[in-house]
């Protein structure tokens, strides 16, 4: 098992954390809703992290916090951005690939990358959450279903609407609004994921469209968006079991960084690549 | 900058004629040949922002039924003139006059606010062809039909000055006013290029906003050219001592855009805390006036002469903003730029069209590495200080990896 370290993710809506050892493997991982109080959360997901790999605090040689709330992982020894965490743990999941998009809670990273997970050229979306993770939570909502089934329902759909927003706050009126001229269901669905989907292509199209690409965050687990995706990109899109944890990854990659580096590391510098 | 202000409202007291006038295209070389101070709407709506009040005067104009969408700039300035002139550096005067050149889409329609409020007569000052491509065209077929053209105008605007003051109009002394722009154009272009140093001796989205705003403000006059030699001195000393615009210089970078005047400090401090120093920026180009570009009047034909510099400097100027990647790759090389941030305005639509695409376009064809933000001029409702901070902290992230692979 050798030197434990970890990463902790702290994200909009969720805080992932995740123990790796020098390997390096995952150990643990584990993953809350954020809710108001960060720090809390931090502090619960690690220790819930720890638990599942089954090994202690004091064991853990080095912590890095990253995600919105990254500031707020109190016992870490630096932060880093979501941006270079996704990017380096997608390198980790996927070695082959070049671009990254992350679809998270409130942000959208579209993320070029280099051979050993450096971010060569990243774009996000504007300081407006719409076409963003935040925008399927708003289609759950609407129409009462759990997040995890709206993938497989949109898929059944065979005669998608044209969503004309990607705006958070009027997704839910437009929703509703198709529902009542007696569209069915899985299109109405269906049209919510292809508006995310082609805002998000757009995106990936700043920094460049090459294989392979690597899709991460709570979204990757959606299935129809990861097919839409490949149509619209054509190429296969890597998603890995972990994705969703691919921040924490990432952070915990730049955690063992660090440990093997020694606390002559710079605060922030010394720990990247 | 506080004398400009007494200034200014020392004429409002005494009656005198102040003129409202803009920073690309102020005709100042005119104006100040008549003695009639010059009021920098833009200039003064900042300050506000600095001040922490830009957002009493935009609630004002909003209140009134002002869009949110229209620029910043604009809606403190009609709050302002809503709510009595009152301006936290002092009491900003009623326009005589306004000199609107078209170097922006909303200085006319500015310009009509004030006539309707205070009816004082606009002169608007038509520059042809300044949007294209050819930043060379001073040397076209066509420059000489459009500086008789813009000559005509500045005929017309003397005429104007006449009336207004009742002063004839006296060429000797506005060849005396145009020796000092040549020499603030010197003194100013002398200023940038000792940024080209390491460290960087002053920071352009700092120090160089200063200097910018005095340029301005003091355009042909012996204050305005005695403070850039004071100042270039101090840089000269600075160099010469190795003292940089920041504790430690690791990143030296170009900003494109202008700055965010409501979070001003904060928004220096996301890159002064990585050792990120601006040592040059665009807006002490364009928001210069035109004195980057290198500005030498002939005196022997100063009217000639006066609009042939305002075609040509106004000309470089948009060029630059509109076409402005050569001028990028060109500052990149000289003055050892380590990446690009480009900062779009919210409500300037003039100053941020295109700036995703010129980023992209530098990154692909220079290898340039470049960060694109969003906020705005004056409006604090527009910055978002997390989504901020993780951009730039992404992109200092991204540069020193590069830095580190570049020295294995």
């Amino acid at each position: 098992m050798g030197m434990l370290v970890a990463g902790v993710d702290v994200g909009s809506t969720q805080t992932k954390a995740l123990v790796m050892d020098s390997e390096p493997r995952i150990l643990g991982r584990s993953l809350i809703e954020t809710g108001a109080r960060l720090t809390e959360a931090a502090n619960e997901a690690f220790r819930l992290a720890l638990a599942d790999a089954g090994v202690e605090e004091k064991d853990v040689a080095a912590v890095i916090g990253t995600g919105y709330g990254r500031y707020r992982v109190e016992f870490g020894d630096a932060q880093v951005t979501e941006i270079s965490c996704h990017a380096r743990g997608a390198v980790f999941l996927f070695p082959d690939t070049t671009s990254v998009l992350d679809v998270g809670g409130q942000d959208t990273k579209a993320i070029r990358v280099g051979e050993a997970g450096q971010v060569l050229d990243f774009c996000m979306n504007d300081k407006c959450s719409a076409g963003t993770g935040r925008f399927l939570g708003a289609a759950s909502q609407a129409l009462e279903i759990p997040l995890g089934e709206l993938g497989p329902l949109a898929l059944t759909a065979k005669n998608p609407v044209k969503m004309t927003t990607t705006c958070t706050v009027f997704a839910e009126s437009e929703i509703l609004g198709w529902l009542a001229l007696g569209r069915k269901l899985e299109d109405v669905l269906m049209g919510v994921h292809v508006a995310i989907a082609s805002r998000s292509i757009s995106l990936l199209r700043r920094v460049g469209i090459e294989p392979e690409i690597t899709f991460t965050g709570g979204v990757a687990r959606n299935t129809a968006m990861v097919q839409l995706l490949e149509e619209l990109t054509g190429c296969p899109i890597n998603v890995s079991e972990e994705s969703h944890y691919c921040g924490a990854i990432g952070a915990a990659l730049f955690a063992l960084d660090r440990a093997l580096a020694g606390a002559a590391a710079d605060a922030r510098g010394g720990v990247l690549p | 900058m506080e004398q400009w202000w007494q200034g200014l409202e020392a004429a409002e007291e005494e009656g005198r004629p102040v003129a409202n006038v803009f920073v690309m295209g102020s005709l100042a070389e005119i104006l100040a040949s008549f003695d009639i101070p010059m009021s920098f709407p833009e200039i003064t709506s900042l300050q506000t922002a600095v001040r922490g009040k830009s957002m009493d005067y935009l609630t004002a104009a909003e209140d009134y039924g002002y869009s949110p969408d229209i620029c910043g700039y604009v809606k403190v300035d009609v709050g302002l003139h809503l709510t009595g002139r009152d301006h936290p550096n002092g009491k900003l005067p009623k326009p005589s006059l306004v000199v609107s050149p078209n170097t922006c889409n909303t200085y006319i329609k500015w310009s009509e606010i004030w006539e309707r409020i205070y009816g004082c007569p606009v002169y608007v000052l038509d520059l042809p062809g300044w949007r294209g491509t050819a930043a060379g065209r001073a040397d076209g077929e066509d420059f000489e039909r459009d500086r008789a053209y813009v000559e005509g105008q500045l005929r017309e605007l003397i005429a104007l000055c006449e009336r207004l003051t009742g002063t004839p109009f006296d060429i000797d002394r506005l060849r005396d006013v145009m020796a000092e722009v040549n020499e603030l154009s010197d003194l100013y272009q002398q200023l940038i290029a000792e940024n080209r140093h390491h460290p960087a001796p002053f920071d352009a989205m700092l120090e160089g906003l200063n200097y910018m705003g005095i340029a301005n403000a003091y355009r042909g006059t012996p204050e305005g050219s005695a403070f850039m030699r004071v100042a270039l001195e101090e840089l000269r000393e600075r160099v010469r001592l190795g003292i940089g615009a920041i504790p430690e210089e690791k990143y030296r970078l170009l900003l494109i855009g202008t700055a965010c005047y409501s979070h001003f400090r904060r928004f220096l401090e996301l890159f002064h805390g990585w050792g990120g120093v601006f040592a040059h920026s665009e807006y002490m180009s364009f928001g210069g006036g035109g004195i980057d570009k290198g500005i030498a009047y002939d005196l022997d034909r100063p009217l000639e002469s006066l609009a042939e510099q305002i075609l040509s400097s106004s000309q470089k100027c948009f060029s630059g903003i509109f076409f402005s990647q050569d001028w990028q790759a060109d500052v990149v090389r000289k003055w050892d730029i380590d990446g690009i941030c480009y900062h779009g305005i919210k409500s300037c639509r003039t100053v941020s069209t295109g700036l995703p695409d010129t980023r992209e376009w530098q990154m692909r064809e220079h290898d340039i590495p470049g960060l694109f933000i969003q906020s705005d001029l004056v409006d604090a409702r527009l910055w978002s200080d997390a989504q901020m901070k993780n951009r730039v902290d992404a992109f200092f992230e991204a540069l020193a990896s590069r830095k580190a692979q570049a020295r294995r």
